[in-house]
């Protein structure tokens, strides 16, 4: 895991190397042992005021959102701006957006878990949570864009008296199998990491309603070694499976589009396209709402600058290969010799959506180089504002991928124009409300930090001095880490 | 079942009462830790859990499903499209696969459950709030005759508290 980097001048005919700082060490210096993350961590569940008055302006904007949704129920579809053949706006466009949210969750907590990223420790809970809220809103989306909501269950295979099936070829029902299958996993996922949380919060607990809720929420757990080695197994299967179907989901997504003949979006380059936007979009919204976490509940020794370093870099990645599929859907479409989907890409670039896609390149690809600078890596400040600008950029990369395309298909005599009303508006604002709401609750009722997990990277207390490092066959001995504060 | 617990401040305590109360095989060991470590894994020695099991069926059960509705529902409905067959098996694999993982992360959550044994409505026999904080608990199941025994070497290798459960 550790990089070289940055090599320092040469000195008396000597090549000093030195260790990348935001990789090289994972260790927690300012947590010195396990009743401070405990006294610290749970320290974050006592509701403040400003938490109360966050949780007012969410839950206000949720109201807008739902005050919109029943106008839109009581007058029909036509008040959400749709102009045929543009029938998918805002609401697809937003459904996009959230689901690709999720996806930087699952990365942080599944995939990097696979590859034993010591940085994803004390960020993986928070992004976990994202990913469960993000794939709840993104779920409502599909529903809201439906003009009889209330028989959204016809999606869903059951056995009925009519002898009617949905139709298994379509790319919208293998939407309602992955965007499911991703709630359920995704959500069986958190909680299970955080049953041996919910147990500590039930040890230290005194109210007796609160402690009997715990108790139930954390089924009886008691920390033995059999649970405990359990545990380490299913918690391993359910990364795995969580890795190849965070995949997925975005790629059956993608399909969504890819699977139509319209220009700009039948492209096989879709599905890695759209996960790697996914994950872009995912890290940006993890960074916009970490930095100012940490800084509100003062929990800056947790997720240090390295830890932010460590997710800018990933942020850098997933930029340059976003990047590298927009110049490719560009020489695709030169390279093709297809007239249409060239007119296409020259629209989308100089015709009546140049603005948008003027914001999107900006945002996804040039803003984000900044981050090759170290400097800027671990400025919090400027981290926050390219998150918020990759947020901005990505939800404006879907409205380009939905709206020029249908707007300017085969036939000119086709070609019109979209403008969303302040009913799309207010469900966007809405979603956002629905979204910051559950997260405002997870952060005042859950440790945002995993303390099990913590603890695991904070030197235990020892009687003696052991040996450190690995042995002639290549073991680590045992009592690792070796860490300062170790012997305190 | 009767027993003695002993509670530890260190790791290396611990882990040495493991293996002197293995090694003296005064009964069955569980230890209580605030966080999973490789020291105690080793000194317990216990085999490879059987979850890999449930998940291993599973997933092929949700596999098996997934194909199987897909399939069987549009054999129902036999409507021939663009020539295609009725029952196709390139769209299908997405069921397949949506389902397997959703089967099988299901099974390993109930085989996690049901190898550690939780739910759990009361708390076992000899655990103490403070194992979940910093301590170490080793639990030896041992009859009464020996909980002499247990209990001076839980002392002699460190325990800060040591008494017996009955």
């Amino acid at each position: 895991m550790a990089t070289l980097a940055r090599p320092l001048p040469e000195e008396k005919g000597k090549r000093l190397m030195r260790p990348n700082i935001a990789t090289a060490d994972v260790q927690l210096p300012a947590v010195r042992d396990y009743e401070q993350v405990d006294r610290e961590i749970i320290g974050t569940l006592h509701p403040t005021v400003a938490w109360f008055m966050g949780l007012g302006v969410a839950i206000f904007f949720l109201l807008i959102g739902i005050a919109a949704w029943c106008y839109q129920i009581y007058s029909g579809m036509g008040v959400a701006g749709y102009n045929p053949p543009v029938m998918w706006g805002v609401y697809i466009i937003s459904f996009v957006f959230w689901v690709g949210i999720g996806h930087a969750g699952t990365l942080i907590s599944a995939i990097l878990y696979l590859f034993r990223a010591g940085f994803r420790t004390t960020i993986y809970r928070c992004a976990e949570a994202m990913t469960v809220f993000a794939v709840m809103t993104a779920g409502l989306f599909p529903i809201l864009h439906l003009g009889r909501p209330w028989k959204f269950f016809y999606l869903i295979p059951y056995p009925n008296w009519r002898y009617i099936w949905p139709q298994f070829k379509s790319p919208l029902i293998w939407d309602v199998f992955a965007i499911l299958t991703y709630l359920t996993v995704s959500s069986t996922f958190l909680y299970v990491g955080l049953i041996p949380d919910i147990a500590v919060l039930r040890d230290r607990e005194t109210n007796p309603v609160r402690k009997r809720i715990l108790a139930i929420l954390s089924l009886g757990w008691r920390n033995s070694d059999r649970e405990w080695r359990h545990f380490a197994r299913a918690y391993l299967f359910l990364a795995a499976f969580s890795t190849p179907l965070v995949l997925s989901v975005h790629s059956v997504v993608s399909f969504d589009f890819a699977m139509a003949l319209t220009p700009g979006w039948h492209t096989t380059i879709f599905p890695p396209y759209f996960v790697a936007g996914a994950i872009f979009s995912g890290i940006g919204m993890v960074l916009t709402i970490i930095i100012p976490l940490r800084k509100f509940f003062g929990l800056k020794h947790y997720v240090t600058i390295n830890h932010l370093d460590a997710a800018a870099k990933l942020a850098l990645f997933t930029s340059l290969i976003v990047g590298c599929a927009y110049m490719n859907e560009w020489f695709v479409a030169w390279f093709s010799g297809s007239e249409f989907e060239q007119a296409f890409f020259a629209n989308r670039i100089w015709g009546q959506w140049w603005w948008a896609s003027a914001i999107l390149y900006t945002c996804n690809m040039i803003l984000p180089l900044t981050l090759f600078s170290q400097r800027l890596r671990r400025n919090p400040t400027w981290l926050f504002i390219i998150s918020i600008t990759i947020n901005i950029g990505m939800w404006f990369e879907r409205f380009v991928i939905v709206v020029p395309s249908l707007s300017h298909e085969f036939e000119p005599w086709q070609w019109t124009s979209y403008r969303p009303t302040w009913v799309d508006y207010s469900i966007l604002a809405g979603s956002f409300g629905w979204f910051s709401m559950w997260f405002m609750l997870f952060i005042k009722q859950l440790p945002v930090i995993a303390i099990s997990e913590v603890k695991e990277i904070v030197p235990a207390k020892l009687r003696a001095r052991h040996d450190h490092g690995i042995d002639a066959s290549g073991h680590h001995l045992e009592f690792e880490p070796s860490t300062p504060g170790e012997f305190d | 079942m009767p027993g003695v617990i002993g509670a530890f401040h260190e790791l290396d305590a611990a882990v040495r009462a493991i293996e002197e109360l293995k090694k003296k095989r005064l009964g069955e060991v569980t230890v209580y830790t605030p966080t999973p470590r490789h020291e105690i894994e080793h000194a317990i020695n216990a085999g490879p859990s059987p979850v890999r099991l449930f998940t291993l069926f599973g997933g092929l059960a949700g596999a098996t499903c997934g194909y199987w509705i897909a399939t069987w529902t549009s054999d129902y409905w036999p409507l021939v499209v663009g020539g295609k067959p009725v029952a196709s098996w390139v769209p299908y694999t997405v069921f397949g696969f949506e389902v397997m993982v959703l089967f099988g992360a299901l099974s390993t959550v109930v085989g996690l459950f049901i190898n550690s044994r939780i739910p759990r409505l009361t708390m076992t026999v000899g655990y103490d709030p403070r194992f979940s904080h910093g301590d170490y608990g080793v639990w030896v199941e041992c009859s009464p005759a020996d909980a002499a025994a247990a209990e001076s070497l839980l002392r002699e290798n460190g325990a800060v508290e040591v008494r017996s459960e009955r």
